[in-house]
């Protein structure tokens, strides 16, 4: 018995797995009510764990450390009317624009920076580690080399820590002294050159500032290239010939596989593609074996050569191809993709080898990743050009298979995908397919694909798009509340096309929310979106509720005209705004409001419309006030308006007027009927409708 | 020195959007707009709470810029809907309990040893918490096989450990820095104690009455006395002798006994005292 005990006793402490969940056996010391019994005592009757009904306690499960954090954030979705959690949630500090929250996140980032900085440049203040366990990366890094002597130990840490110029003079003083380098060493001195291209690591690497300086007063090419950013940097480097690469490699008493392969691989890098393609040739004849690396870098290689056409190339790269085979090397992902990535450069002739290469990797069992997708949709739908044939069924047929996929990062343009196929989905103006598109990204933890701001952005563009042209306008507006603003700003475009949506689906209503909306997202100031706005808002009659509402707006636009106004010096009126707040003042009956747009239209030299001047005559009848009929007729004459004469005799039958007035209205017929070409009617210059 | 900002710098300040709670719909997923313990954000809760002490004849105060709303803790990731979401999330971690445990006293039955400890979360640089190492080890002493030698020297072993009225030993350790070795020390004080008392020492012999937990009659002065008494009594009224098995084995003296014992142990009360008073009565053939 004391056996039984003791055996379930220590089953008690061991674990199970859980399927699905990462497991490692970790220290569990939750608080248990029940222990089994006693396992040293001498037993006596009382404690009998075997008795009539067998007690089984069940295994102990162990999960990962974030096992239940994950499995209490499954039950939480995104919060759509909240933006981005790495800002601060108050209506203060929320981002207005896009703009502006791209400058609060680099904001905050270049706080992290700078405290950063400050830690690695004074690390003998920041020693004291109160944080348990031990958090490795807020403690200071240092990256000065320690070892002072000349010696193959230096050498290696100043490549470890990414210092070229450091440690090509340490391996030339090295060379002087005369001890020899190991071949292992060279290689991993190449392989740095070869990755940075002979030039120091980019800016935001180890805030090398002080190490800067001193460069100054060298070669101004090397600064030129330092002020650069990174991708810059990467860009505008070219492999120069004669470099420190190449010196170091030609002194190497023996080279093996590794170094040609780097060099050849740095030289693809910096776009050295002859050097390479020689290069190789050098390596075959040595009879060495390129790797996989080097012969996906060879194909790239061979694909960019301008000179040759593109059949030759694509021959050069199915050589290249039987090269491998020959030498037993199998190809990867990454060589399929390099492959799929340059046909998109041979246009309509890619499209044939496109497909005989996704048929190889099937062959090979290589799974495609997303990126492959990227680039296939790339090779058939090619910007501008009209899509034809069995190359518009593609885009379908990759759906199906990608159906319900859950992809993970294989391969650098993964995340170019989604934008790709969302935009053959809105140049063929298919929702459908940008639904399963969009279900696609929804699959698991496939919305790690989508990629930077921008490219996210662009993507739900297109898809708002899409659904404003095609979709429902309920559904449309529910998509409208769900992204925005927790997913992205929206666009001023995507707002008018959401307006014309409203549009087309009558629901003219909506458009006060819009604007209000449209505040809040930064486009106080877009002129074409106000345009659109009043334009829609003054086209129609509406029930007097609405009309108040879209009075009110209107009024909010005048304002907002009215403060640009102030800061700029030149006014900035178009005419049809003027036309259109003016309209639906008077429709709301908000006389005074509308009189005061009235003395505007002079004062911003506009051309008033006319049915808006009979409308202003109307108003005019409804006060019964035979001085602003006058005014009326006199800005319709001031800018020589056909409509003049008719408003004219309007003015004389309806209104009841002395005889003074009557004067004044005698002489502007007596001046209208002189045809054009009176008073300051520059009207013709600026009439803009 | 400040300056004064010019007209259009002022126009140019940031104004301050309007409240998301307001475009929140009615029927949305709350634990999504809080999912964890956040401090209190009066432009996302859409409740029109008011906290403050009122100045004379007015009001609680709004909450925005609120200090006391967001002073205190609140419980807004913890909705009801909220828990039933994490307890069905959670249930995967869980073992099935044990079909044949399904009341109190079968859990009692098969483990009578209960083991408390506490775990401590807290936001700071440091998961560690001192207190976290405290185990309380509780066992009810009739489960365990002591005589009654044995239970009198546990008690007297673990002084004000044990509970006189739940019959509960209770162990608390912390002197060991790891949670896993108090417990193992706590294990090993227990079964210290249970072989010890079982254990009969040489000097316990030398057990005097000062020493005794209750009352014991037999071999007590009263026994001596009483005895005497009773022999006294019986030579003067010139009975037949008896000795003092006899005397012992008659039911006044166990009446007496009993009552006595009961008096000494459990304290004057009535009924106690009653009793004393019949069985003295009867002791002493007193009538009436």
């Amino acid at each position: 018995m004391a056996a039984a005990a003791f055996g379930r006793w220590l089953r008690f402490r061991r674990g199970l797995q859980i399927t699905g969940r990462r497991v490692a056996v970790c220290e569990q010391s939750h608080s248990y009510r029940f222990y089994s019994g006693n396992t040293a005592h001498p037993k006596v009757e009382g404690t009998d764990i075997t008795g009539i009904e067998d007690i089984i306690i069940p295994r102990k499960k162990t999960w990962d450390k974030v096992a239940v954090l994950q499995a209490l954030a499954s039950t939480v979705n995104r919060d759509p009317t909240a933006v981005p959690y790495g800002f601060q949630d108050d209506p203060y500090l929320i981002p207005a624009s896009a703009m502006e929250s791209r400058s609060f996140l680099l904001a905050k980032k270049s706080g992290e920076n700078a405290a950063k900085f400050i830690v690695n440049s004074h690390p003998k203040y920041f020693q004291k580690d109160i944080a348990e366990p031990h958090i490795p990366c807020l403690m200071p890094e240092y990256f000065e080399p320690q070892i002072e002597d000349v010696s193959e130990a230096a050498l290696k840490e100043r490549i470890s820590l990414r210092k070229v110029k450091a440690s090509v003079d340490m391996f030339d003083q090295l060379l002087q002294a005369g001890t020899p380098v190991s071949l292992e060493t060279t290689n991993s001195l190449l392989d740095l050159l070869c990755y940075y291209g002979d030039q120091e690591p980019p800016n935001e690497y180890h805030f090398q500032q002080t190490e800067q300086s001193e460069d100054l007063e060298e070669s101004s090419e090397e600064n030129n290239e330092k002020s650069k950013g990174k991708t810059a940097h990467q860009l505008s480097c070219t492999w120069k010939a004669n470099n420190n690469a190449e010196r170091i490699f030609a002194l190497m008493p023996e080279k093996n596989e590794h170094s040609y392969c780097t060099m050849i691989r740095g030289m693809v890098k910096h776009r050295a593609f002859a050097q390479a393609l020689s290069m190789y040739t050098e390596l075959l004849n040595n009879r060495l074996h390129a790797d996989v690396h080097t012969f996906n870098a060879l194909i790239e290689a061979t694909a960019l050569i301008m000179s040759e056409k593109y059949e030759e190339r694509w021959n050069n790269i199915l050589s290249l191809l039987k090269d491998m085979v020959a030498q037993k090397v199998k190809p990867n992902l990454q060589t399929f993709n390099t492959i799929l990535k340059n046909l998109r450069r041979f246009y309509a002739f890619g499209k044939l080898p496109a497909l005989q290469t996704l048929r190889e990797m099937k062959a090979f069992g290589i799974e495609p990743s997303l990126a492959t997708y990227h680039h296939l949709i790339h090779v058939f739908y090619q910007h501008g050009s009209p899509v034809k044939g069995h190359s518009l069924l593609l885009i379908y047929s990759i759906m199906k298979e990608l159906e319900g996929k859950k992809f993970s990062p294989l391969d650098l343009d993964d995340d170019k995908f989604f934008q790709s196929a969302m935009n053959v989905c809105s140049s063929l103006r298919d929702l459908d397919l940008a639904y399963q598109v969009h279900g696609l990204l929804n699959t698991g933890d496939n919305w790690k694909f989508i990629g930077s701001d921008s490219q996210r952005n662009f993507y739900y563009t297109k898809f708002f798009s899409l659904l404003c042209l095609m979709e429902q306008i309920d559904v449309t507006l529910k998509w409208y509340k769900d992204l925005m603003p927790s997913v992205l700003f929206p666009h001023s475009q995507m707002l008018i096309d959401l307006l014309q949506a409203l549009d087309v689906a009558n629901r003219l209503e909506m458009i006060p929310q819009i604007w209000k909306d449209s505040k809040e997202y930064g486009h106080t100031f877009r002129n074409d979106l106000r345009e659109e706005i009043l334009m829609l808002m003054a086209r129609d009659k509406h029930p007097p509720q609405l009309q108040m509402a879209f009075a009110d707006c209107a009024a909010d636009i005048k304002s907002t005209y009215e403060s640009q106004e102030a800061k700029q010096a030149a006014p900035s009126w178009p005419a049809s705004v003027l036309n259109c707040i003016a309209i639906l003042f008077l429709r709301a009956e908000r006389a005074q409001d509308a009189w005061k747009m009235f003395g505007l239209f002079r004062k911003h030299n506009k051309i008033p419309r006319g049915e808006l001047l009979n409308e202003f005559m109307d108003s005019a009848k409804v006060c019964n006030s035979p001085a602003q009929a006058i005014e009326v007729v006199k800005l319709a004459n001031a800018f020589s308006l056909p409509v003049c004469e008719n408003l004219i005799q309007r003015a004389m039958t309806d209104f009841a007027m002395d005889p003074e007035q009557k004067n004044a209205l005698g002489n502007l017929t007596a001046l209208a009927s002189d045809s054009d070409g009176d008073s300051d009617s520059d009207s013709d210059s600026d009439s803009d409708k | 020195t400040a300056e004064r900002t010019s007209k259009s710098e002022r126009q140019m300040r940031r104004k301050a959007l309007p409240p998301r709670a307001e475009k929140m719909a009615v029927d949305q997923d709350w634990p999504s707009v809080y999912p964890v313990a956040a401090p209190f954000k009066p432009s996302v809760v859409p409740l029109p709470v008011r906290m403050g002490y009122p100045v004379k004849r007015g009001v609680p105060m709004v909450k925005e810029g609120n200090l006391e709303l967001i002073k205190i803790p609140n419980f807004l990731h913890l909705t009801p809907v909220a828990i039933k979401k994490h307890c069905q999330a959670l249930k995967d971690f869980c073992t099935e309990w044990p079909a044949a445990l399904d009341s109190d006293e079968k859990c009692e039955k098969h483990f009578p040893i209960e083991i408390d400890t506490v775990d401590y979360v807290s936001s700071g640089p440091s998961i560690r918490n001192p207190k976290a190492r405290q185990v309380t080890l509780r066992v009810n002493c009739s489960r365990l096989n002591l005589d009654d030698h044995a239970k009198k020297k546990l008690i007297k072993l673990v002084g004000e450990r044990y509970c006189k009225t739940t019959d509960v030993l209770t162990i608390k350790t912390d002197r060991c820095p790891l949670k896993r070795q108090n417990y193992d020390y706590a294990m090993y004080l227990l079964t210290v104690l249970y072989h010890e008392s079982w254990k009969t020492e040489e000097w316990e012999k030398n057990k005097t009455e000062a020493d005794m937990e209750e009352y014991i009659w037999k071999n007590s002065s009263s026994e001596k006395r009483t005895l005497e008494t009773l022999l006294q009594i019986n030579a003067a009224e010139n009975k037949m002798q008896v000795n003092k098995e006899e005397l012992l084995g008659t039911k006044e003296v166990e009446d007496y006994q009993k009552s006595l014992t009961s008096l000494k142990n459990e304290g004057e009360n009535e009924i106690t005292l009653s009793q004393y008073k019949e069985s003295v009565k009867r002791l002493l053939n007193f009538t009436g």
